[in-house]
């Protein structure tokens, strides 16, 4: 009888085809027994709330400083008023004002020229007249004269006198909120470093999830210290966005460039507490 | 000599079914699971299997939940003694480009037989090209800036020598 296969090379081939199927089998128990069979995948966790703006109803408050730039210039009265020194704490603000030649110390909700104090930060104060706002600078003692004249030329409402003044950024107690102006807010949403300088924040978790975030420090004399935020608070929520994650926290910090106002709700100890700020 | 001829060619469909039937996507959802460790997530549109090669199209990484990039075509490829991962429009968050380019065009990072305690890695995108070598005996890395172009905001973790910029870390 004549084969058709040499029978040497059809075991070779056989050999071959037995040596794939163990190679195949050992394959199998091996994902079967450590490899996973289905990915990761990232499910993003939609937003709580939208962001919000704070919309002022009663007409005594204090109201955002921006849109006032123009009309208040006619408001020249509030040139008479010269501001000659600041004592700033966190819990009370006394001023030292020059109007009409006569010397003056106010302190925060006191009234001048029918210009109320509101607030003062390290070389300006705050006051607010007919619903607005004005920016007055601190005198500068040297090089400047003391005269009307080169006062009124400080005095301006607030968001007007910002630019040409170049200040580098402040937190400006506001009575019921806080006054951040925006070249402070542009200089942070630029330099992630610079934060953390400044301000620590931690995670809290339960296990492996992340529950939330609290400040582990805040630097003194920092713009942070001035927010009134503190060690040990834990951060609840933005804008009504609860911060518990860090896409959370990545999305306020990648749209505060585009925000005029912030309520930050923070847990001190047992009591929760809300702070607004408004960025001008 | 038959017997040499049939060892090398039983090596040989042994080396090829060992790729052939690799589980790559398996393989593949195991180094997620290992990045997840790192809170490192990679959400692909699509993954193609070939016959040495896994590619993933359209990625977005996300670090700690953040989406921090995108990445047009992940591609790993592999024969054993020559292993390359290639990267294609990897496209950084624009919240970044204070820290790092936000564009990169193409990162190539290879591991060699020839050369197997070292893996080299080679890149181009916004901020001009790099070329670099890991150890990974010394777990030691360095790497040659030699085309810069918009290199501001590292400059502050380069250093420069005689033939440029480079960037050097222990790890």
């Amino acid at each position: 009888m004549k084969h058709l296969f040499k029978p040497n090379i059809f075991k070779n081939i056989l050999i071959l085809l037995v040596l794939a199927f163990i190679v195949k089998l050992v394959w199998f128990v091996i994902s079967w027994l450590w490899l996973p069979s289905r990915g990761v995948d990232h499910v993003g966790k939609k937003a709580g709330k939208a962001l919000y703006y704070r919309v002022k109803l009663t007409p005594n408050e204090v109201s955002a400083p921006t849109k006032t730039t123009k009309s208040t210039k006619k408001a020249g009265s509030i040139d008479d008023i010269i501001l000659l020194a600041i004592y700033n704490a966190a819990d009370v603000t006394v001023i030292t004002v020059q109007h009409k030649g006569k010397t003056k110390v106010l302190s925060r909700g006191d009234e001048i020229n029918g210009f109320v104090l509101e607030g003062a930060a390290r070389n300006f104060a705050t006051f607010t007249k007919a619903k607005k706002s004005y920016k007055v600078m601190l005198l500068q003692s040297k090089g400047k004269n003391t005269n009307g004249v080169q006062a009124n030329s400080q005095n301006a409402p607030a968001s007007a006198s910002n630019k040409p003044q170049k200040v580098a950024g402040d937190v400006v107690d506001a009575g019921d909120h806080k006054l951040i102006d925006r070249s402070l807010v542009d200089h942070y949403a630029k330099n992630m470093d610079d934060i953390y300088k400044n301000i620590g924040i931690g995670e809290i978790k339960d296990g492996n999830n992340l529950k939330g975030f609290q400040i582990t420090f805040v630097r003194k004399d920092s713009p942070f210290a001035k927010l009134g935020v503190q060690r040990g608070d834990i951060i609840k929520s933005i804008n009504g966005q609860e911060i518990n994650s860090y896409n959370a926290a990545f999305g306020v910090y990648k749209n505060i460039g585009s925000l005029d106002n912030l309520t930050l709700v923070i847990e001190r100890g047992k009591e929760e507490m809300e702070l607004e700020y408004e960025i001008n | 000599m038959q017997m040499v001829k049939k060892s090398l060619i039983v090596l040989f469909v042994l080396w090829f079914t060992i790729l052939f039937f690799m589980p790559k996507r398996a393989l593949y959802y195991k180094l997620e699971a290992v990045l997840l460790q790192n809170d490192i997530k990679i959400n692909e549109k699509n993954i193609e299997e070939g016959l040495f090669s896994l590619t993933l199209h359209d990625s977005k990484v996300y670090v700690k939940g953040i989406q921090l990039a995108t990445v047009e075509k992940i591609d790993f490829f592999t024969l054993f003694f020559y292993t390359n991962v290639e990267v294609e429009k990897l496209i950084l968050d624009e919240s970044l480009k204070n820290v790092a380019p936000t564009q990169i065009d193409e990162v190539e990072v290879t591991h060699a037989i020839w050369n197997p305690l070292n893996l080299s890695l080679d890149a181009q995108g916004s901020f001009g090209g790099i070329e670099g070598q890991v150890s990974l005996v010394d777990r030691h890395m360095r790497v040659d800036f030699n085309e810069t172009k918009n290199i501001e905001m590292l400059k502050a973790n380069l250093k420069q020598d005689e033939k440029g910029w480079f960037y050097e870390t222990s790890f």
